[in-house]
């Protein structure tokens, strides 16, 4: 690198092609913020359910289906990439820029916009390159069938899709609205899957007369058309296969353990060098890198079955291969799932019986899930930019210091913390994610996991936006 | 007023007001909040240069991209209903 030429410089002749939301010029009462979010959020929804036009068909097994979870992406609709395109490039260039491969001073403001610019550039290529592949690998059909002309027409919308994501979670971010686009989209499409799991009223017959899928709504239905209630109770508990009342309360079970963990936290007591008597605090989370380590670690996993299901398809033969991953078509849902391999033990075992059954698969996948957690909230910490050293440059030039310490020693004393707080804090999360599957709980555990903590991450800001909003009518 | 910390209190207006500098300036008001999370769910948070639009323009978009595909799929159905009539 070095030199006069910088990799960021080759966004500059794009930069005035990209859509940019103006940055509010006034301060966004909180009621006008709520009104935007819910207005991008319904926005979301309905393109969520829109279907695609011009599709043809929308069967056979889905290789992206592990991702949809964190990608808040619903097959065969208008936002089949969902959130893909702005994660998928905000990650790289993180991991870019953490990375120093490409050189960001974050000093400069020229470089910050080029930065902001590349992203969105990014995210508007993996957006059409996406939607290119998609249509041209035959997920809808083969392009002969399509048409050009509709084959253009789903393109289009694809593409078109996630530039109305990449602008809606700008403009949430740029202070119309409440947190980021990214995490209420994620965080929506969780709980509306739990929702419907939990009251679904489309009845599924699978062999033992129509039932319900929604397990609230099973459960009264059973209670009510059986003779026998302590077996319809029984039925409506313990139904394999199908949403039951057990996995609705291990759901909720997670939801409060979460929540009580996020209120742990060492607060380290800092003090203002300039204003004497200015007392402040610097909390530190157990949950630190908060949903960074599942986010990453299922990026990871999903990855990985993505390329072993290919290899699959294509290779099924070879020992090496197999070694990755076997995959079998579950006879319930079409859907594939792995049987062996490496990518097998790394999956959750369906049940507390499955369990028992595979002893050795269940402490991998408890060792994997630790360690991978402990091991990704480790490394996020240093390239996000909060490791002990960057927070005690911020403290620094902001001139706090805590008492009883000396300036040279912040750094040493927030290293007592910060790591142990990061990589304790990932194992309890990966822990969780881990306890949550076991439970069964609705919408897998790293789903749940994401969800809990987004939602508490909307509490704090709605709390924080509150208080800011008396303190101007306070005056 | 719990600000994170990470700023002394100068009064509720300044601290609003450093509260709003930091969350633009992203990153920083990430950690300000005590951890590391959801810095990576924060892209777009400086004004850059680039075609200018207002947050009701992006709104109004995306409606009229909504209202687009569903034309299309009416128009569709309509188009070929006849053609196999």
């Amino acid at each position: 690198m070095g030199g006069g030429f910088r990799v960021l410089h080759l966004v500059r002749p794009f930069l005035s092609f990209l859509p940019e939301v103006q940055s509010a010029d006034r301060k966004i009462p909180f009621r006008e913020k709520v009104i935007y979010t819910v207005i991008s959020l319904f926005i979301f929804l309905v393109c969520s359910q829109l279907p695609l036009y011009g599709i043809h068909s929308t069967t056979g097994a889905d290789p992206f289906y592990w991702m949809r979870v964190i990608l808040a992406s619903n097959r065969g609709t208008v936002m089949e990439l969902g959130i893909t395109p702005i994660v998928t490039s905000g990650l790289v260039m993180q991991l870019l820029a953490g990375s120093k491969i490409i050189e960001v001073d974050n000093n400069v403001r020229e470089d910050r916009a080029l930065l902001n610019g590349a992203q969105k550039l990014l995210g508007i290529l993996i957006a059409v390159g996406e939607a290119v592949a998609y249509v041209l690998s035959g997920m809808y059909g083969s392009v002969g069938q399509l048409g050009v002309g509709n084959a253009i027409l789903i393109i289009l919308q694809l593409c078109f899709a996630g530039i109305i994501v990449i602008c809606l979670d700008e403009l949430l971010q740029k202070g119309y609205g409440l947190g980021s686009g990214i995490s209420l989209f994620i965080a929506t499409n969780i709980c509306e899957n739990i929702i419907w799991k939990a009251f679904s009223p489309t009845t599924i017959n699978s062999g033992r007369g129509a039932e319900f899928e929604g397990a609230v709504i099973a459960l009264f239905h059973l209670l009510i058309t059986r003779t026998d209630k302590v077996r319809a109770l029984r039925e409506a508990f313990y139904r394999q296969n199908l949403p039951n009342v057990t996995n609705l309360l291990a759901t909720v079970l997670v939801f409060l353990i979460v929540i009580y963990f996020q209120g742990f936290r060492v607060v380290l007591p800092v003090r203002s060098k300039n204003a004497r008597g200015q007392q402040g605090s610097y909390p530190i989370k157990l949950f630190y890198t908060s949903n960074m380590p599942i986010i990453l670690q299922s990026a990871l996993v999903s990855n990985l079955y993505f390329i072993s299901q290919l290899l699959h398809r294509k290779y099924s033969g070879n020992f090496l291969v197999n070694l990755l991953g076997k995959w079998k078509e579950s006879e319930y849902s079409g859907q594939s799932i792995p049987v062996g391999g490496l990518a097998y033990y790394i999956t959750a075992p369906s049940s507390l019986a499955d369990m028992a059954a595979n002893p050795f698969h269940a402490l991998f996948y408890i060792v994997f899930m630790l360690s991978a957690c402990a091991l990704f909230s480790k490394t996020w910490i240093e390239v996000s930019g909060s490791s002990a050293r960057d927070v005690a440059k911020q403290l620094k030039e902001q001139q706090m210091v805590m008492p009883g310490h000396r300036e040279s020693n912040l750094q040493k004393e927030l290293n007592r913390y910060i790591p142990t707080a990061a990589a304790f804090g990932g194992m309890c999360i990966g822990a969780l994610t881990v306890l949550a599957d076991f439970m069964g709980a609705i919408g897998s555990g790293t789903g749940i996991l994401l969800a809990v903590t987004i939602i508490y991450q909307y509490f704090e800001t709605f709390e924080k936006e509150k208080a800011s909003e008396l303190g101007f009518f306070g005056m | 007023m719990a600000l994170g910390g990470t700023g002394p209190q100068r009064g509720t207006a300044a601290a609003a007001a450093a509260n709003m500098r930091r969350r633009r300036t992203g990153g920083g008001g990430a950690a300000a909040a005590g951890g590391a999370g959801g810095t990576m769910l924060q892209f777009y948070t400086d004004d850059a240069p680039g075609l200018k639009i207002s947050p009701n323009v992006v709104l109004v978009m995306s409606i009229g991209f909504i209202a687009f595909v569903a034309i299309l799929h009416v128009m569709g159905k309509l188009y070929f209903v006849r053609r196999e009539a």
